[in-house]
């Protein structure tokens, strides 16, 4: 692969030239996938050792997969945040079943958020949402941070969360509305208040 | 609704939040990446080598004629033979001067070792 011009690559294209056996192409898609894979399951599972373990699940996945990587089918983003979306949701699954079992002291990784929602500072407004955000149903969850936060297209959660377009829309919307019940009542610390 | 910060009046406060948020990702760290680097390398295919391309098997008449020289060896060697033909049928002068100045002799007689087919027709076969 060009070696001066590595950003113009398309993940795809470099994702075949690693399943050639290119070293350039590993370590570009490494840089360019993984902190976006490990972003997007922190912020659904909200625990950075978790998140880490399925960023790795999921991009070891996708190197298994690369010399069968079927060109022009699926793009490799939309691939990889369907494989963390899916490994996220067994966690909070499991998370949920040791919830449910009293004998079980295994912490709640949402308690480790710094919090309080005391302070102004941009920290604090993103624990806060982040508080918010685990308290949504999982699926909820997922669509919004795909939403709104990874800024991903209606079509491209679709493809992700492997439902239609018209449950991506409720989902966010129902989400949305959750979250602005949630986070009522702390405008002020949020950064916003009302004049009503 | 009243903004603080620098937000746009009409903006969703919530948009306002997630944009906060999009700002402050889960930061990647250097054991991370390196990790994550390491399997990337570990699980790639090796890089794919062509098969050399598999070297005919000479039969006798190609051997004969690699020995010769190839093809110009093989059209050389049929050239000088076919002019060493023409010269020894044709005995030009030039040749005969030449061959008599190297044998000190001039040939003045022929035999006719191969009778021609004029002979065989005159000759009278009958018993």
């Amino acid at each position: 692969m060009p070696r001066d011009t590595p950003d113009l690559v398309s993940d795809e294209a470099l994702l075949v030239l690693y399943a050639n056996g290119d070293p350039v192409a590993a370590r570009e898609l490494t840089l360019r996938l993984a902190p976006r894979v490990l972003a997007y399951a922190g912020r659904v599972l909200g625990d950075r050792a978790e998140a880490e373990d399925v960023a790795q699940e999921a991009l070891m996945r996708l190197w298994r997969i690369a010399p069968e990587w079927r060109q022009g089918e699926a793009q490799v983003t939309t691939w990889l945040y369907r494989v963390a979306t899916n490994l996220a949701t067994d966690r909070l699954r499991a998370r949920k079943r040791r919830r449910a079992d009293p004998l079980d002291e295994t912490h709640d990784p949402a308690d480790d958020q710094p919090g309080a929602l005391a302070g102004l500072i941009d920290a604090d407004r993103v624990a806060a949402l982040h508080l918010a955000l685990d308290a949504l149903p999982d699926r909820q969850r997922q669509a919004v941070v795909l939403r709104h936060i990874e800024g991903m297209t209606n079509p491209e959660i679709a493809a992700i969360m492997e439902i239609g377009a018209e449950a991506v829309e409720s989902l966010t919307a129902r989400g949305k509305r959750a979250l602005t019940a949630a986070l009522a009542g702390r405008q002020a610390t949020l950064g916003y208040e009302d004049d009503t | 609704m009243k903004m603080t910060h620098d937000q746009r009046p009409d903006t969703d406060p919530l948009d306002a939040l997630f944009a906060t948020a999009r700002q402050a990702p889960m930061a990647p760290s250097d054991d991370f990446m390196a990790r994550a680097l390491d399997t990337a390398l570990g699980a790639q295919p090796l890089p794919r080598t062509l098969a050399p391309a598999p070297v005919p098997k000479r039969g006798l008449w190609l051997r004969m004629l690699g020995a010769l020289g190839g093809g110009f060896g093989l059209a050389g060697l049929g050239s000088a033979a076919m002019a060493g033909l023409l010269i020894g049928y044709v005995q030009p002068d030039p040749l005969l001067i030449l061959t008599d100045s190297l044998s000190g002799t001039t040939i003045t007689e022929s035999y006719d070792l191969s009778p021609g087919f004029d002979a065989i027709l005159t000759e009278d076969t009958r018993p």
